[in-house]
């Protein structure tokens, strides 16, 4: 635009000296439209510069590992950790994010960190193991001392970047080492300090060979390298060339020599990792070389500066060679202008580039988890804010448990391809894992192809829950223990339910048969439809229903009786929700994945607290309990134990919808609660039931993160009584024909039977009393009990023994 | 060369002319990442805190770090930062999850922050591990019936201090 400008300008010069005073008013409105346009650059530039300052992506990390004596870990597990923040191995751990072997454990050296409560100094440690968990932990120091506990930094699991999906981390011009900004004036613009914005030379040379058709190059100061960098497009024309003249012009008339350098040291484009863009020289240092700014090596830093006549063809990790000689070419530049000296050249040219190989991770190694955490940002704050202020967000996510969770997933739905002879990668699913006692979700897989950021089923996934819904129907039962105990008789004889305006309904059970009458325990355990069905007629339809939004779940599903049975659709993570509340003993923990929120400056700005609501009397939810527990043990997810062993005495509920369709379950351990889907994108059948699909990627899950016991704390108001179940009596706790049994006070059986004699010489004598005879009762087609012995313990005789 | 130049000079005037039509601004000094900050002079993470003594409660963990976290959290209640408090306590939760000091202190702190629901909750959850400890029960009944005031509900207090007499009495009684 500056020489279509100038050839107007001369035109009017020659206008005016003949025909001056006919058209001085032309020239005026001319010279007016100029500065018009002008002003308009100045606009756009200062705008672009203004907002370019500020414009510093969230951070988000996952959750922080502490390490104190007594904890559970190996040194191999500690060391990835610590890989997994950057970390090196290194025979003198004395630097930052360095560690070593030892013979017993690791030595390393902390970064220093500011946490969400506060900083925390680079520390010298010594961590020791002793049967597989942490048995020393001491700062090393001219005389050690213990420390209780340690707080690693967490890792970075992704940002929320401004609108190209830039990264940086800004840094002031006094915190850019001196040779950095040598090695940047001595390569790109001697003058800088000098010159207006342009370098009339330079553009001249520019034009020259741009006229003469040779070729269209820069000649640009760094002033104008800005400009260009502002406004990303590699278009190169004359238009182009003059506006990003005007607009140096103007930016060096604004805004003074150091103002315009950091700017540019900020701004400036240093390379690509997948769909992230990383400008400026402070993220580029820790992109490349894992270390901040002030702690590179001259030639690293002459890398750097190399780089910037273009990151894509010198990319050191693509072109080594290539970058070598540039960082070479660099250093050679300031040894010329004697910025540095003939030493430090020698020593530098020798080094080797040190470029850190890491797998470049894209804006997140784990998308549908980031994503969740964005869509949880963005009920308490601006877009724009979230993609400019420099946020820190600590999450809550679990490295460990979710490349588990992630690995289980793609682990089994290739295995049960294969076995089934699917075609591949048809089969998909989806992840929630969160702790019992606080909610925060440790784990959230979106699909088979956990980097990529797809559809997000996890989330987004809303599938028919099937059986998953039955734990409601005979919570609701179990809250009126007058009339429903875990023994309580139920009617699985056929249905049909009338309901005007709708066609008759007859649910069927999986196997298609009736079962008669069958206890409450194991109606659950065998997930049978019909008498479910019965029992929540019973209960009242709405009256279970209503009870949903106390446990999380806000859309009602619709008043019929098949939404008892779960005709009606959830996500993944609703389902963890749900679940949660019946882990934790019948308080609600809204579902979390962000702890706090911190400023770029380090101020706490939001804290996420654990809020915690009873919805359900903790009685009647540890009898559901320990009716899931019954169905790992004895019922449809029997099967699990070939993943988790008995003792951990999982609680969970298979779950599989018409034609095969979906596949969950869902479950819980003493620590955490874990939800899985498994079915078709396309909804058509998977052909697998809730235990041969889903319930199979949870077990390989807990298989692998050592799941804690389940082992709710005994409410006060309930009893255990050693019953007989068939009968609805109750025996002495020494009988050890009997079943140990959770009651809520006042509704166990109320009368005594007698011991049978016969029991007492079938068991096992070395055994104690009560569990070592385990009693399983068979329901005869007719109707007529049947007592089975059998020489191992029962599921409530494991639970309570 | 000399026209060159005098084109120079009108461009510079337009040039002056758009920058004085846009006023002169002072931009905002960069902001910088926490990380490259200097370190301030901190206190130490796990350091002493010898003036806050808890009043004559039972240990409340065995666990060295669990008792450094509730250090730290009453040196930050003492000083008024009751979120930091309760980022603490929360840490110290999620390495012993079922220990009924943890949420009982963590009810004491919603108690003192006016969050009078939140209080009774957490000292119910309390009570729920406390299993045969007497005296932590007793205190969350405390808790309760000092949320209970704060919430207008006197029957409910008085109750609720009953029952925490009552606690404390089966206490005293040596031999229980």
């Amino acid at each position: 635009m500056k020489f279509s400008a100038l050839s107007w300008t001369r035109l009017t010069f020659d206008f005016l000296k003949s025909h001056a005073k006919a058209l001085r008013v032309t020239a005026l409105l001319l010279l007016l439209a100029l500065s018009g346009y002008i002003l308009y650059l100045d606009i756009t530039i200062r705008e672009a510069f203004e907002g370019r300052k500020f414009a510093l992506p969230a951070r988000v990390y996952g959750r922080a590992l502490e390490v104190y004596p007594g904890l559970k870990l190996t040194p191999a597990q500690l060391a990835g950790e610590l890989q997994a923040v950057g970390y090196h191995e290194n025979p003198e751990p004395n630097e930052a994010a360095t560690y070593k072997y030892t013979l017993n454990g690791l030595e390393l050296t902390t970064r220093e960190f500011v946490f969400g409560d506060g900083p925390q100094a680079s520390q010298h440690l010594r961590i020791e193991f002793a049967d597989g968990a942490v048995s020393l932990l001491q700062e090393r120091g001219a005389a050690d001392t213990d420390l209780p506990l340690l707080r690693i930094e967490p890792p970075l699991i992704g940002g929320i970047y401004p609108g190209h999906n830039e990264d940086r981390a800004l840094l002031r011009l006094d915190q850019v080492p001196k040779p950095l900004i040598d090695a940047l004036i001595s390569t790109e613009d001697r003058k800088f300090y000098s010159h207006w914005g342009i370098d009339p030379r330079g553009i001249a040379r520019a034009l020259y060979k741009t006229l003469t058709g040779q070729r269209i190059e820069g000649g640009s100061t760094i002033t104008q390298q800005l400009v260009k960098n502002f406004f990303l497009t590699s278009e190169r024309t004359l238009t182009r060339k003059g506006t990003e003249v005007l607009m140096a012009l103007l930016l060096e008339m604004h805004y003074g020599k150091d103002e315009i350098l950091e700017t540019y040291l900020n701004e400036i484009f240093l390379g690509q990792d997948a769909t992230r863009a990383i400008h400026g020289f402070g993220l580029a240092s820790h992109f490349y070389f894992d270390r901040p700014l002030d702690r590179l090596e001259l030639q690293e830093i002459a890398t750097l500066v190399g780089m910037v006549k273009g990151p894509a063809v010198y990319d050191p990790r693509k072109s080594p060679d290539l970058v070598l000689q540039r960082r070479n070419i660099v250093l050679q530049e300031m040894v010329r202008l004697n910025v540095i000296t003939q030493a430090q050249f020698v020593e530098a040219r020798q080094k080797p580039l040190g470029v850190i190989h890491r797998a470049p991770t894209g804006t997140s190694p784990y998308p549908a988890f980031l994503q969740y955490v964005h869509r949880q940002l963005q009920r308490d704050y601006r877009e724009e804010d979230l993609r400019s202020e420099g946020l820190r967000i600590f999450t809550t996510l679990d490295p460990r448990v979710q490349r588990q969770a992630e690995e289980a997933l793609t682990l089994r739905l290739a295995e049960i391809e294969k076995a089934r002879r699917l075609p591949a990668n048809t089969l998909e699913g989806a992840v929630v894992v969160s702790s019992t006692q606080n909610g925060e979700i440790q784990a959230l897989v979106g699909g088979r192809e956990a980097r990529y950021a797809g559809y997000n089923r996890a989330i987004d996934a809303q599938r028919p829950i099937g059986s998953l819904a039955k734990p409601i129907v005979f919570l609701t039962a179990l809250e009126e223990p007058d009339r429903y105990t875990l023994i309580t008789p139920l009617d699985d004889s056929a249905l049909v339910l009338r309901q005007a305006g709708t066609s008759d309904w007859k649910p069927q059970n999986y196997d298609h048969e009736y079962h008669g009458q069958v206890q409450l325990r194991t109606a659950l355990a065998n997930s049978y439809n019909v008498s479910t069905a019965r029992l929540g007629i019973e209960l009242g339809v709405d009256n279970v229903l209503d009870k949903l939004p106390l446990y999380g779940i806000e859309r009602r599903p619709p008043s019929f009786a098949s939404s008892l049975l779960g005709a009606f659709e959830l996500s993944p993570i609703e389902v963890a929700q749900l679940y949660q509340t019946f882990a934790d003993s019948g308080f609600r923990t809204p579902l979390r994945a962000i702890r706090e929120i911190v400023t770029a400056e380090g101020q706490p700005l939001q804290r996420y607290p654990l809020n915690v609501e009873p919805v359900a009397a903790a009685a009647p939810v540890y009898l559901l309990t320990a009716a899931l527990q019954g169905v790992v043990s004895e019922g449809t997810a029997k099967s699990l134990g070939n993943w988790v062993p008995a003792e951990v005495k999982a609680a969970g509920k298979t779950g599989t919808t018409d034609d095969l369709r979906d596949s969950w379950f869902a479950g819980y351990t003493g620590d955490r609660v874990a939800v899985v889907w498994v079915g078709r994108d396309d909804n058509k059948p998977s052909g697998l039931t809730g235990a041969s699909g889903a319930m199979t990627v949870w077990g390989e899950l807990m298989k692998n993160i050592q799941p804690e016991p389940l082992q709710p704390a005994v409410p006060e108001d309930i009893e255990l009584v050693n019953v007989d179940p068939v009968g609805g009596k109750f025996y002495d706790m020494d009988c050890k024909t009997g079943v140990i049994m959770p009651f809520i006070k006042g509704s166990a059986p109320a009368e005594r039977a007698a011991c049978p004699f016969f029991a007492a010489t079938t068991g096992n004598e070395a055994a104690p009393a009560a569990s070592a005879v385990a009693i399983t009762v068979v329901q005869p087609p007719e109707g007529k009990p049947e007592v089975k012995h059998e020489p191992q313990k029962n599921w409530l005789q494991r639970l309570f023994n | 060369m000399i026209n060159r130049s005098r084109l120079f000079f009108v461009a510079a005037l337009l040039l002056s002319l758009a920058g004085c039509a846009s006023a002169p601004t002072q931009p905002p000094a960069i902001s910088t990442t926490p990380e490259a900050q200097p370190q301030a002079a901190e206190t130490p993470l796990f350091g002493e805190s010898p003036e806050i003594v808890p009043e004559t409660k039972p240990a409340m963990s065995g666990n060295h770090a669990v008792i450094a976290l509730l250090d730290r959290a009453q040196t930050d209640n003492a000083a008024g930062k009751r979120d930091a408090a309760g980022a603490s306590l929360e840490r110290a939760l999620r390495i012993e999850p079922r220990n009924p000091w943890l949420w009982h202190e963590l009810a004491q702190l919603r108690l003192a922050q006016g969050q009078y629901a939140q209080a009774i909750t957490l000292a119910r959850k309390s009570t729920s591990f406390a299993g045969r400890e007497r005296r932590v029960q007793a205190l969350n009944w405390k808790v309760i019936a000092n949320a209970r005031v704060a919430q207008g509900d006197s029957a409910g207090a008085e109750d609720a201090f009953k029952r925490a007499a009552e606690l404390e009495q089966v206490e005293a009684i040596p031999g229980l």
